[in-house]
C-alpha cells in the first residue's frame, strides 16, 4: 500500500498570465484547498489526535460547488479555499464526501466567491493514446502547473483511499506529483478525470491515475437526494466456468456462457436469493460470458460494471441456473457492511472501552495499521472476516489491544491481542455488549477469550478502586466511546447546492 | 508461490563450515582455545549424504546434499550424532580422523524430537582403538564444558565455554520442550562443525543443538536427555520421549487462582487444554484443574519444581527427562478447591497422530494425482517448503490450521487434504490457477485423509468426480472417464513415476 502516494500537498497558486491554453483559462475554475485535519490516534483513542495541515487542488462545477478528492478533505476540521487574483482565504464546508470513490464536494459560505468563477463541464472517457492535460500545484514552483500525457490504460483499479474499493480508473502518462490531488484532467475544454493516485518514482515512472467521468457522474447523481448512499454490491464471489466437465455437470451447453457462484455473503443483498453452486447466466438481461464479461452499449466490460453503475435500492435481475433449472431472482442492491472492517475509516472517532486499564477495540483496518499485531488468530479474523462469514458470530471482533499497566492488571499481559468471546457466560458480539457487561456488578468478571487459554478474571471492586488512579496516570480523558459519531455534523441546508 | 529451498539453520552452519578457510596445520591457541594435554580421542568424522523430498513435486527427491560432522564414540562401538544430521539420509560413512580410513555405517536409532541418532559401523572393528565416552550427568550452571572439534590434520581443537543457563527450550522438531544447556562459548567453525560434542572431564556432557556466532550463545542437548535416549535405545522397541498431552498456564494472577479455587499458598498451573485420547485425558484431567504437584515435587505458580541439580525448572522436565513411556506419574490437582490425585500413564505421541504432523522425515510424502490435480496431506514439512519464514510466507489459512489444530480438531482423528497444485491438462482446463485449497468432500464423502480421497474417487456420481473445497470455488468437477483415459498421457507428459503414493 505504501507504494502509492497521494498527490496531496501543493504550493501557492500565484496567478499570472499564462500561455495559450487549449482548455481555456483554467485559473478561472481552479482552487487551492488548505485542510487542517485531526487524524485519530487508535493507540490512544481517547485523545483527539494529531493535527496536520495539507494542501490540494479542486475545481468549480455547476451549482456553485467545488469538486476535489475525498482524501484532500478527510478528517478535516477547518477548510479554506483560495482562488486566483484574490488575496482572501474563504472558509469552505464539506457537503458530500465519498470515501469509497475518493471524491468530495465542497461549498463556500461567502456569497460572492463563485462570482467570476467558471464552472467546468465534464467530457466522456477519453480515447486510448489521446492527449490529456493535468492541472494542479505540484512540487517545483508556486504557480499552477500543467502537464500533458496520453491515456495509457482504462481498467479497474484499487482506490487506495479506502483500500478496499475498486472502480474504473484511467492511467495517464502525464507527470503528476504530490499537489495534483483533486485537480482536473482536461481534454478539449472538458474535465475527463480527477487526478488522485499514482506510484512513487522508485516503483514506476509515468504511472498516474485519474478518476474517470462515469465514477464522478455516479457520485454526483447519488447525492442529488441530499445524501451519499455509497457504492452498492451484490455480496457474492464467483469463478469462471471454462472447464467442459464442470459445465456438463452443471447442465450447461457449450456456449461459453455463465459464471459459477462460489460464496454468497449472508449479510449482503444476494444472501437470501442466490446460493453457492448457482450458475449466473445473465444480469439485467446482459448475457454473461464464461470469463465474466458482459456487453454494454457495444463495449465488452467486466460483469461488476453493471452493478457499479447502480444505486442503493436499485434492483438487478439475475438469471440463474440452479440444480439445472432456470430461475430468475431480483435483488435490491445495498452496501455489504462486513467489508467495511477491512477498509479505512474517515471522519469517525475510534470506538473503544477502557476497563481495569485494559483497552478493548473492535478489529478494523485502522486498528490493525496502528498496532501491526502479528497474532495469527487476529490476522485470520481480519483476513477471513467476510469470506468465512465470521461476522455472523462476531459482528464486531472485540480485541484487547493494549494494557495500561497497573497493579490490578499486572499479570494480564499474556492476554494482549486476544479476542473476547464471552463475559460471565454472556456472548460478546459488539463493543456495546462489552460495555454493558462491565456495567454490571457481579462478584467477579470471567472474560473468556477465543481459543484455548485461561479466562481473564477481574474483581470489580478492585477495578473500581483503581479506576481514578488509572485515568489520571494515563490521562484517559474518557473511558469509552461507543458511537462512531461523525465529528463533523452532516450539512443541514442544501440550498446552496 | 515459487518453490523455495528449505535451508535450516543447521544446514547453513554446515555450509559455512565447508566454506571456512582452513587454518594452518598447527593453529596458535587463542583465548579459550587450548590443546588439552593428551585428551582421549573419542571422535570420528561422519559424512552423510541425504536427499530431502520435494513437497511441491512429491514424487521426486531433491539433489543429494552432503553434510560433514563429528560423532561422539560411545561404548559398544556406537556413534552418537544429532538427528538433524541424518535426516533423509541415503548414505552414512564414518571416517577415522587420524588415518582417514572410512567405512559405511547404519543409523540404528533416531529420534527427531530429541534430535539424537545412533550410528553403527558396518565393520564392527572400525572403531577399535578409539576410546569411548561415558556420560557426565552432573553438569550445573557455572560448569565449564569443552567443545571438541577436529582440525583437518585430525588434531583436536578444544574450546571451553561456560554453562550460563539450564532450562527447557523448544527443539527443532517443535514438539514439546526439552532440557537444554545454554553456554557462552567463543567457538570457531571448523569443517565438521555440524555435530559438536561438549565434554566435561573426558565425559560427554552434551551435543551441540544450535549456535549463534554473533552472540556466541550455544544451546546443547544435555546428557540427561542423551541418557534417556540411550536407555530407551537399549530396549527392543524404541518408544520415544513421553508426553502427558496437557497445556497449562501460570497461576501468578491471584484472581485466576481464586477463580480456579486454588487454596493454600500460591502454587500450581492452570490446565488450559487436555488432548483427547492422551494420558492426561485418560486419567481424567480437565480444563480448569490446577496441577499443584507431580509425585513428590510441588509446582510453583510458574510451573517450576525444585530439581536437586538445577534448582527451579519447569515441571515438563519431570515428564520428558525423568520418565519413560509406560511410567505412571501421580498428578496432584485441585479441582474447584478440592484436592484430587490422578495417575497419568505416559505415552509417546507419534508425528502421524497429529492432524497436521509436525515432522515427516525419512519417509516419502504421500500424494494422489487425479487428472492433473495434485492432492497431499497438510504437514508442517509441507509448510516448511515456503522457507525459514514459512509462518508468514505460506498460505495463511494453512498456517492457521497447523497452529490451531488442537482447538479446531480436538479429536485429532483426521488429516487435512489439500489440493496442492494443478498440472495443466485437458481435464483441468479453467482450473490451472488453483493451489493450496482445502478439500472437504469428494463425491459427497467427507475427506479426512488421502486414503479417504483415493477411495471416494472410485465412486463417481453420474460420471463426474465432484470435489468440494473450503475456499472458493467451493466445487470442482472432473469427467471420471476422461481422467482415466488421460492418466497415462499425463503421467508421461510430466514424468511422474506414479500417479499416487499412499501410506
Amino acid at each position: 500500500m505504501n507504494r502509492f502516494c497521494f498527490f496531496f500537498c501543493a504550493f501557492l497558486l500565484s496567478s499570472q498570465f499564462l500561455q495559450a491554453q487549449p482548455n481555456g483559462k483554467i485559473q478561472k475554475s481552479l482552487v487551492r484547498i488548505t485542510a487542517t485535519d485531526v487524524d485519530p490516534d487508535y493507540r490512544a483513542p481517547w485523545n483527539s489526535g494529531a493535527i496536520q495541515r495539507g494542501v490540494g487542488a479542486g475545481f468549480v462545477i455547476d451549482g456553485n460547488r467545488i469538486m476535489t478528492n475525498a482524501h484532500v478533505v478527510s478528517n478535516s476540521r477547518y477548510l479554506t479555499v483560495e482562488r486566483e487574483g484574490d488575496p482572501n482565504k474563504y472558509q469552505a464546508t464539506v457537503r458530500f464526501i465519498a470515501h469509497d470513490c475518493d471524491l468530495a464536494v465542497l461549498s463556500v459560505n461567502a456569497p460572492n466567491f463563485f462570482k467570476d468563477m467558471a464552472p467546468l463541464n465534464f467530457g466522456a472517457i477519453p480515447q486510448l493514446e489521446s492527449t490529456v492535460s493535468a492541472y494542479g500545484y505540484p512540487i517545483g514552483g508556486e504557480r499552477m502547473s500543467v502537464t500533458t500525457g496520453i491515456v495509457s490504460r482504462i481498467d479497474f483499479q484499487l482506490y487506495t483511499h479506502s483500500s478496499i474499493d475498486s472502480h474504473l480508473a484511467i492511467q495517464i502518462s502525464a507527470q503528476i506529483n504530490p499537489g495534483n490531488s483533486g485537480g482536473p484532467v482536461m481534454q478539449n475544454g472538458r474535465v475527463v478525470g480527477v487526478a488522485f493516485q499514482g506510484y512513487s518514482g522508485d516503483v514506476a515512472q509515468g504511472v498516474a491515475y485519474m478518476i474517470p467521468v462515469p465514477v464522478i457522474q455516479r457520485f454526483l447523481k447519488d447525492i442529488v437526494d441530499g445524501h451519499y448512499d455509497k457504492y452498492v454490491d451484490l455480496g457474492l464471489t464467483y469463478s469462471k466456468l471454462q472447464n467442459p466437465a464442470q459445465r456438463r455437470y452443471l447442465g450447461l451447453p457449450d456456449d461459453g456462457r455463465g459464471v459459477l457462484i462460489n460464496t454468497v455473503i449472508t449479510a449482503g443483498p444476494a444472501g437470501k436469493f442466490v446460493q453457492s453452486g448457482d450458475v449466473l447466466l445473465a444480469i439485467d438481461d446482459h448475457p454473461i460470458s464464461s470469463d465474466a464479461f458482459v456487453e454494454i452499449d457495444g463495449d465488452r466490460v467486466q460483469m461488476p460494471e453493471v452493478v457499479e453503475r447502480k444505486f442503493k435500492g436499485d434492483v438487478v435481475k439475475l438469471d440463474l441456473l440452479r440444480n439445472k433449472q432456470p430461475t430468475t431472482v431480483k435483488v435490491a442492491l445495498d452496501t455489504v457492511w462486513p467489508y467495511l472492517l477491512q477498509g479505512r475509516g474517515y471522519d469517525v472517532r475510534p470506538r473503544y472501552v477502557v476497563y481495569a486499564g485494559l483497552l478493548f477495540q473492535p478489529l478494523s483496518l485502522d486498528m490493525v495499521e496502528a498496532y501491526r499485531p502479528t497474532d495469527l488468530r487476529l490476522r485470520h479474523f481480519f483476513d477471513f472476516f467476510v469470506t468465512e462469514q465470521l461476522y455472523l458470530e462476531h459482528p464486531e471482533v472485540i480485541v484487547l489491544t493494549n494494557i495500561l499497566p497497573d497493579p490490578i492488571n499486572t499479570y494480564l499481559s499474556p492476554f494482549r491481542y486476544s479476542i473476547v468471546d464471552d463475559i460471565n457466560g454472556k456472548k460478546i458480539r459488539t463493543l456495546s455488549d462489552l460495555a454493558k457487561a462491565f456495567e454490571e456488578k457481579p462478584e467477579r468478571f470471567v472474560v473468556k477469550m477465543i481459543g484455548e487459554g485461561p479466562p481473564l478474571v477481574l474483581d470489580p471492586k478492585q477495578v473500581e478502586s483503581a479506576r481514578e488512579r488509572i485515568k489520571t496516570r494515563y490521562n484517559v480523558v474518557s473511558e469509552q466511546n461507543l458511537e462512531e459519531q461523525p465529528v463533523a455534523k452532516p450539512p443541514s441546508d442544501q440550498t446552496q447546492i | 508461490m515459487r518453490k523455495l529451498v528449505v535451508i535450516t539453520a543447521s544446514l547453513v552452519l554446515a555450509l559455512v563450515s565447508v566454506e571456512a578457510k582452513r587454518p594452518p596445520a598447527t593453529p596458535k591457541p587463542i583465548a579459550n582455545t587450548q590443546t588439552v594435554i593428551k585428551p582421549k580421542l573419542a571422535l570420528v568424522r561422519v559424512n552423510v549424504t541425504g536427499q530431502a523430498y520435494d513437497y511441491f513435486r512429491p514424487w521426486q527427491k531433491r539433489a543429494p546434499f552432503t553434510k560433514r560432522a563429528l560423532g561422539a564414540v560411545l561404548p559398544r562401538a556406537r556413534v552418537l550424532v544429532t538427528a538433524d544430521l541424518v535426516t533423509n539420509q541415503n548414505y552414512v560413512e564414518l571416517e577415522r580422523a587420524e588415518t582417514g580410513e572410512k567405512t559405511a555405517a547404519n543409523v540404528t536409532v533416531v529420534d527427531y524430537e530429541a534430535n539424537l541418532a545412533l550410528l553403527e559401523p558396518v565393520d564392527k572393528k572400525f572403531l577399535d582403538g578409539l576410546e569411548a565416552l561415558d556420560l557426565a550427568l552432573d553438569t550445573v550452571v557455572g560448569d565449564r564444558l569443552s567443545a571438541w572439534q577436529l582440525e583437518t590434520t585430525g588434531a583436536l581443537v578444544v574450546t571451553e565455554g561456560l554453562v550460563t543457563t539450564i532450562g527447557m527450550t523448544r527443539y527443532p522438531a517443535e514438539i514439546g520442550d526439552f532440557l537444554t544447556y545454554r553456554l557462552s562459548i567463543p567457538m570457531q567453525y571448523r569443517e565438521n562443525s555440524y555435530t559438536v560434542p561438549l565434554v566435561k572431564k573426558d565425559k560427554l556432557a552434551a551435543l551441540l543443538l544450535r549456535f549463534d556466532p554473533r552472540t556466541q550463545a550455544l544451546d546443547a542437548i544435555p546428557a540427561p536427555i542423551i541418557a534417556h535416549f540411550l536407555k530407551d535405545a537399549d530396549t527392543q522397541n524404541y518408544r520415544g520421549f513421553p508426553s502427558a498431552g496437557v497445556n497449562f498456564f501460570p497461576t501468578r494472577d491471584p484472581d485466576l487462582r481464586k477463580y480456579a479455587g486454588q487454596t493454600g499458598k500460591p502454587a500450581g498451573v492452570y490446565v488450559t487444554s487436555v488432548q483427547p485420547n492422551m494420558p492426561a485425558a485418560k486419567a481424567g484431567l480437565k480444563i480448569g484443574d490446577i496441577i499443584v504437584a507431580i509425585g513428590k515435587d510441588g509446582l510453583d505458580p510458574m510451573g517450576n519444581y525444585v530439581d536437586p541439580l538445577y534448582g527451579k525448572i519447569e515441571f515438563t522436565n519431570l515428564i520428558t527427562a525423568h520418565a519413560f513411556v509406560g511410567d505412571t506419574l501421580q498428578f496432584h490437582i485441585q479441582r474447584e478447591g478440592k484436592p484430587l490425585d490422578l495417575n497419568v500413564t505416559l505415552e509417546h505421541r507419534a508425528s502421524q497422530d497429529y492432524v497436521v504432523p509436525p515432522y515427516n522425515v525419512d519417509r516419502p510424502p504421500s500424494y494422489y494425482v487425479l487428472g492433473g490435480f495434485i492432492f497431499q496431506e497438510l504437514s508442517r514439512q509441507y509448510l516448511r517448503e515456503w522457507g525459514g519464514n514459512w509462518q508468514k510466507d505460506a498460505p495463511q489459512r494453512l498456517v492457521y490450521l497447523d497452529r490451531f489444530q488442537s482447538e479446531l480438531f480436538p479429536e485429532a482423528n483426521r488429516h487435512i487434504v489439500v489440493l496442492s497444485q494443478v498440472l495443466p491438462a485437458n481435464s483441468t482446463i479453467g482450473y490451472d490457477d488453483l493451489a493450496y485449497i482445502v478439500v472437504q468432500k469428494v463425491n459427497g464423502k467427507d475427506i479426512n485423509s488421502l486414503g479417504d480421497l483415493a477411495e471416494a474417487v472410485k465412486h463417481p456420481i453420474g460420471g463426474f468426480v465432484k470435489i468440494e473445497t473450503q475456499e472458493d470455488p467451493k466445487q470442482l468437477e472432473l469427467d471420471a472417464a476422461q481422467v482415466t483415459a488421460e492418466a497415462q498421457a499425463l503421467q508421461q507428459n510430466y514424468g511422474l513415476p506414479s500417479l499416487q503414493r499412499l501410506d
